[in-house]
């Protein structure tokens, strides 16, 4: 118990201070402080519907930020959550909408499947760039993130278009595709249970299996790796692989169970999101869900505070930034 | 006549976190000596000579240059008081020219139009007086590693510093080339220089050196004229006491034999013809063939660089040869990949142990499975049992004396020493009938050095096999049943015990091949 | 004729941005950091760009204050990798996301949230006397804003510095092999600063030029991602200042061309045309990557005490 509150000291300390500079410029600016704090920390739990919130955006900031700590426990930095998560909600969509007529029980797991498959088929691509021409996979998956942001716009204003909409959308997926909820109103779909369950999956896989040590060695060393028998080149490309269908499933998620149809900009600010949830984690897996929540809980203060104290949410952001700077700092202090 | 020290460190402190480098060392320097610093690994020599040379702070003491006191920040201040370094592994830059190498960092004439013409006249005529011939415009990375060590010297020589320090630098040069370089010692000497000579190896000290001081364990054991002691003191010195040195196989007589070798036996490696293409196209390996048979402790001579990292990559599996047979115990094993040749029986200790071996973002029990963690009993193919594991891990740290605070410690914490520990204790505790092992005692301390020797040795009691490349010619006369010497990727020819020369092993290691036929 | 010195007026025009961000990177990997929140910094540089010149009434002056952002990112990073050894792709993504941050934060809090943001004055044209009167090279080359100038003899002091001067040559040794450089006196720490703000300097300023150029005003995420792109560049540009050049004006090139064919109306839709620059820029990378000449040490951070194991 003293070692885990040892280990969580550093965070809450990171937190305090990183709340305590940006509140210091927002006091500056002549506003209401600690109003701000209470909204950006309370508005999840005032509410039933604010937890609901809270738990939605957990989701897929959860899948993002395991879809950037996968890859890293093997020494490479996928950027390409973004790209993965959309293409994962253009097939989502499309078997949605393609298959319409289909029963739950066949619908339901081919859209889920679809966007797991081409978030890893996007994921894929790098993967291979890197394998077979050693392409910096930085760049490879920032690039796909650009691509796919041209493909959703041809999708959502193609044949599909809900033309009712202002706003690039598609019509709705078939009812088979919808996720069950769990609550009706206010409305928590069974997609929670899904993210519980791969994440726990993946843990599981890094911290116990022979295929997740090789994981970790390869990230720890890949020469050395190499040399005592590990295919390095495999395992990056399987953990590229992984988590693109860890994003693709983020973005089926959001298809099949928030908006029922495919919407430009579904993407949001998960993966930025989801690289500081798995910066801040430092990797672990473990701990990944529970920063993943801490942020959700800031993400639905930061809009809260906008909207009611007409406080920029970039604020909140410029916390979550400070939080990770802070949390790295103190890496460094704990070394000397 | 009593001369005034050229140089004098007084008391000299240096700690790394909490590991005591240096406790209390002083040490003198007379004006024209070549004074030897004798000691074994992490004895704190190069610790001692790097705070000389600027690149470590020392805690506490006193430097005193021609009776002055001075403070060096530095390796610029070193050399603006004529104090020169020549390192172990060589500092320069792979892809510039020798010239460029040897002016970089000091004063160009002709700062915005790089014509270099006035510093090449000078070092040319360094390059006569010390008899250290170079190619000023051969880029470095194509030269051999003799001549590399001239352009190391000559980068102390061109900013004419008057104490150099040597940091090993025999490690990889053949026995004439030493002779060689002893002799511009001398000559440097009488040009008014004055030499310290870094080295564990106690015959060279005794050759070249006027004085030797014993440092042991980051303290200054004693300081004597070469000529006032005998060998047996400065062994004594080197290793303090808890060495029983008679029953020691390091301090053994070489004539003493460790058992002989059953060549009917079907031998545990054959390699056959073996040939290795780098990716260039450049020829590697060529025609490499030889058995190994139970029992057996077969040695590989050769000036590094001559194809040893290739061998023994191919010989671990790591790298498929580009053509020939490689078999081991009698069935072929040519191009399997390395998990399933460590399946087999196979141990490697890589000569560079930290990239090619160590995972220093991983903890110490992670680092003792590489490689074996598809096996068991640590493993029954797709879970680990970390209990077993960390059980075995912890008796490994104790059997093999590894320095560490448990299993789950980060592997980077250990020092250098410790972490070739760990590659040792991987190695051995499989229990392998092949080990593979590249400069294996490297880095490690008088004691440990033995004690790795007695394993090796247990394994020719259980008629296992041990393929020894080193670059220590004697650790490989004192060990081996056969040497094979290689260069630039052939083998030239194979010595059985009985016939263990260093001089025709420094002609083989040199290129010069034997006119009589290799004895197999 | 016509349409085709328009374009290439069109292309030295937007290849500046990407000059100054590789020149930028190329400059801090010399001495071995790598740089990957140029997104970030360049974001910033338009946002704090804009607003200041806004503000203030000139353009010049918000151009330096987007440099001293992009200094001040450079010498954060050159801090927490050099002095305080931290993992460079960790801190560069953690700059990426403050100047993300920042830049649309800025303007929220200066200008307010409005729909209508206003403009300042784009950068004027300056024709230079004679050259300018040149046909064909003239209006091209001499009869462009004075950043276009800027870009390119900034390009020719760093190749003539890095190679032909002895500091430079001390400078890409940093880089090559630090340890070697140390011993030998010369200050590797004090390179890997410098050469860090200079750099955030330039790709700050990078950043500003969009709206100074290009529309005028600030909009969210408006580099579309020439931040990475000056990566890659940088990348196939060997690391060097000349190659660089040249690869800027090809990757304005595709831009321009994507940029020229959606005007046009081609059949295809212009989703398609969006995607040319990022999927051009893997092409190039995949034909180019065996002879890319990167500094050996280049994203390793260099400790003189670390001891030799």
């Amino acid at each position: 118990m003293k070692a885990l509150g040892r280990t969580i000291l550093p965070y809450l300390i990171a937190i305090a201070v990183a709340f305590a500079a940006v509140g210091i410029f927002i006091a500056a600016m002549g506003f209401d402080v600690g109003r701000a704090y209470q909204t950006i920390l309370l508005t999840s739990f005032r509410t039933p519907n604010g937890f609901i919130q809270t738990l939605l955006k957990f989701i897929p900031l959860t899948l993002q930020a395991l879809a950037f700590t996968v890859p890293l426990t093997a020494g490479k930095f996928n950027i390409g959550g973004e790209g993965q998560m959309i293409v994962g909600g253009i097939a989502a969509a499309a078997v949605g909408i393609t298959f319409s007529d289909l029963p739950p029980v066949l619908l339901l797991p081919m859209v889920i499947l679809a966007g797991v498959l081409a978030g890893a088929f996007w994921g894929l691509i790098p993967a291979w760039l890197l394998y077979r021409f050693g392409l910096n996979e930085i760049l490879t998956t920032v690039l796909l993130n650009f691509v796919s942001f041209a493909v959703i716009d041809l999708v959502a204003t193609g044949p599909w278009r809900d033309t009712t909409a202002g706003h690039p959308t598609t019509i709705p997926i078939g009812q088979g595709g919808w996720l069950p909820m769990l609550i009706n109103n206010p409305p928590l779909h069974s997609g929670i249970i899904l993210a519980v369950l791969v994440a726990s999956g993946i843990y599981i896989y890094t911290s116990r299996t022979t295929g997740g040590y090789e994981l970790v060695a390869t990230g720890a060393n890949p020469r050395a790796a190499e040399v005592f028998g590990i295919n390095v080149g495999r395992m990056f490309v399987f953990s590229l692989v992984l988590a693109g269908g860890l994003a693709g499933l983020a973005g089926s998620i959001e298809v099949a169970g928030v908006h029922r149809r495919l919407i430009e900009g579904m993407q949001s600010n998960f993966l930025v999101l989801g690289l500081i949830i798995g910066l801040i984690a430092r990797g672990n897996n473990l701990a990944v869900p529970f920063v993943a929540f801490f942020i959700a809980v800031l993400e639905v203060g930061a809009s809260a505070m906008q909207r009611t104290l007409m406080i920029p949410v970039e604020m909140v952001f410029i916390v979550e930034a400070l939080v990770l700077l802070f949390v790295l700092l103190s890496d460094v202090v704990r070394r000397r | 006549m009593e001369k005034q020290p050229i140089l004098e460190l007084k008391n000299i402190r240096k700690t790394f976190d909490k590991l005591v480098a240096l406790d209390d060392v002083s040490f003198s320097l007379l004006p024209g000596e070549i004074h030897g610093l004798l000691g074994g690994n992490g004895a704190g020599k190069t610790t001692l000579m790097n705070i000389l040379y600027g690149l470590y702070r020392k805690d506490q003491g006193e430097i005193y240059l021609n009776g002055e006191k001075i403070e060096i920040h530095g390796p610029r201040d070193a050399l603006n008081r004529g104090i020169g370094m020549v390192h172990q592994h060589f500092l320069q830059i792979s892809n510039y020219t020798v010239l460029e190498n040897i002016v970089l960092g000091s004063g160009i004439t002709h700062r915005y139009t790089m014509k270099l013409e006035p510093e090449a006249r000078k070092v040319e005529e360094l390059c006569q007086r010390f008899g250290l011939p170079v190619d000023l415009d051969a880029v470095i990375s194509t030269l051999p590693i003799g001549t590399r060590q001239k352009v190391e010297i000559l980068k102390a020589l061109y900013r004419g510093v008057k104490i150099l320090i040597l940091d090993e630098p025999t490690t990889n040069l053949t026995p004439q080339e030493v002779d060689a370089l002893f002799e511009s010692l001398r000559v440097m000497v009488n040009d008014g220089l004055s030499i310290v000579f870094i080295t564990h190896k106690l015959r060279e000290v005794l050759s070249v050196c006027d004085r030797i001081t014993v440092l042991r364990e980051g303290r200054n054991i004693t300081t004597l004229d070469r000529k006032d002691a005998s060998e047996d003191v400065f062994v004594r010195a080197m290793v303090g006491e808890q060495m029983n040195i008679e029953k020691s196989v390091y301090f053994a007589r070489d004539t003493k034999t460790f058992g002989e070798v059953d060549t009917t036996a079907v031998p545990i490696l054959r390699l056959n013809q073996v040939n290795l293409l780098s990716k260039e196209g450049v020829p590697r390996l060529k025609d490499v063939s030889f058995d190994i048979f139970p029992g057996e402790i077969f040695g590989i001579a050769g000036v590094a660089g001559n194809g040893q990292r290739e061998l023994a990559e191919v010989a671990a599996g790591i790298v498929p040869p580009t053509s020939g047979k490689i078999e081991q115990n009698g069935k072929d094993v040519t191009g399997l990949p390395v998990a399933e040749r460590l399946r087999r029986g196979l141990s490697y200790i890589p000569e560079d142990r930290l990239h090619d071996g160590f995972l220093p973002k991983a903890s110490v029990a992670q680092n003792l499975i590489l490689g074996v963690h598809r096996q068991p009993p640590y493993s029954d193919g797709r879970f680990i049992n970390w209990k077993t594991v960390y059980q075995k891990t912890r008796e490994q740290i104790s059997e093999y004396n590894i320095k560490t605070g448990g299993p789950e410690e980060p592997g980077g914490n250990l020092s250098g020493g410790n972490i070739q520990r760990v590659m040792i204790a991987r190695a051995f505790s499989m229990n392998a009938d092949l080990l593979v092992a590249h400069n294996p005692t490297r880095g490690l301390d008088i004691p440990s050095m033995d004690f790795v020797y007695q394993k090796i040795l247990q394994r020719k009691a259980q008629k296992q096999a041990t393929l020894l490349i080193s670059e220590d010619l004697d650790e490989l006369m004192l060990l081996s049943d056969r040497i094979a010497v290689i260069y630039r990727g052939e083998i030239l020819g194979i010595l059985p015990r009985e016939a263990f020369d260093k001089y025709a092993i420094g002609r083989l290691m040199s290129g010069i091949r034997s006119t009589e036929p290799a004895t197999p | 004729m016509e349409t085709l010195i328009t374009f290439l007026r069109l292309v030295l025009l937007s290849m500046v941005p990407f000059v100054l961000a590789s020149q930028g990177t190329m400059l801090g990997g010399r001495t071995g950091i790598f740089n990957v929140a140029q997104e970030g910094i360049m974001l910033l540089g338009a946002s704090l760009g804009f607003l200041v010149s806004y503000q203030v009434g000139n353009n010049f002056v918000g151009m330096l204050a987007a440099m001293a952002a992009g200094a001040v990112f450079g010498l954060l990073l050159a801090y927490f990798t050099t002095t305080l050894k931290m993992n460079q792709f960790v801190i560069g993504l953690s700059l990426f996301f403050i100047g993300v941050g920042l830049s649309t934060l800025l303007p929220k809090l200066i200008i307010g949230i409005t729909l209508s943001p206003p403009l300042i004055p784009t950068l004027p044209e300056v024709s230079i006397p004679l050259l300018s009167q040149i046909p064909l090279l003239g209006p091209i080359l001499f009869k462009q804003n004075g950043l276009v100038y800027f870009s390119i003899v900034l390009s020719l002091l760093l190749w003539y510095f890095l190679y032909r001067t002895q500091r430079g040559l001390e400078l890409r040794a940093v880089g090559e092999n630090p340890m070697t450089a140390d011993s030998l006196g010369i200050n590797v720490v004090r390179a890997r600063y410098w050469t860090a703000i200079l750099g955030g300097a330039l790709i700050g300023l990078a950043g500003a030029y969009l709206p100074m150029v290009y529309t005028g005003t600030f909009t969210e995420a408006m580099t579309r991602g020439r931040g990475w792109l000056a990566i890659a560049l940088t990348f196939f540009g060997g690391w060097s200042p000349l190659t660089i050049l040249t690869g800027s004006l090809f990757f304005a090139g595709v831009e321009v061309l994507a940029f020229r064919a959606q005007v046009i109306g081609l059949a295809l839709p212009y989703q398609y045309l969006l995607m040319v620059p990022y999927l051009a820029t893997i092409l190039i990378m995949i034909l180019t990557f065996r002879k890319a000449r990167v500094p050996a040490f280049l994203g390793q951070n260099y400790d003189r005490e670390k001891r030799n194991l």
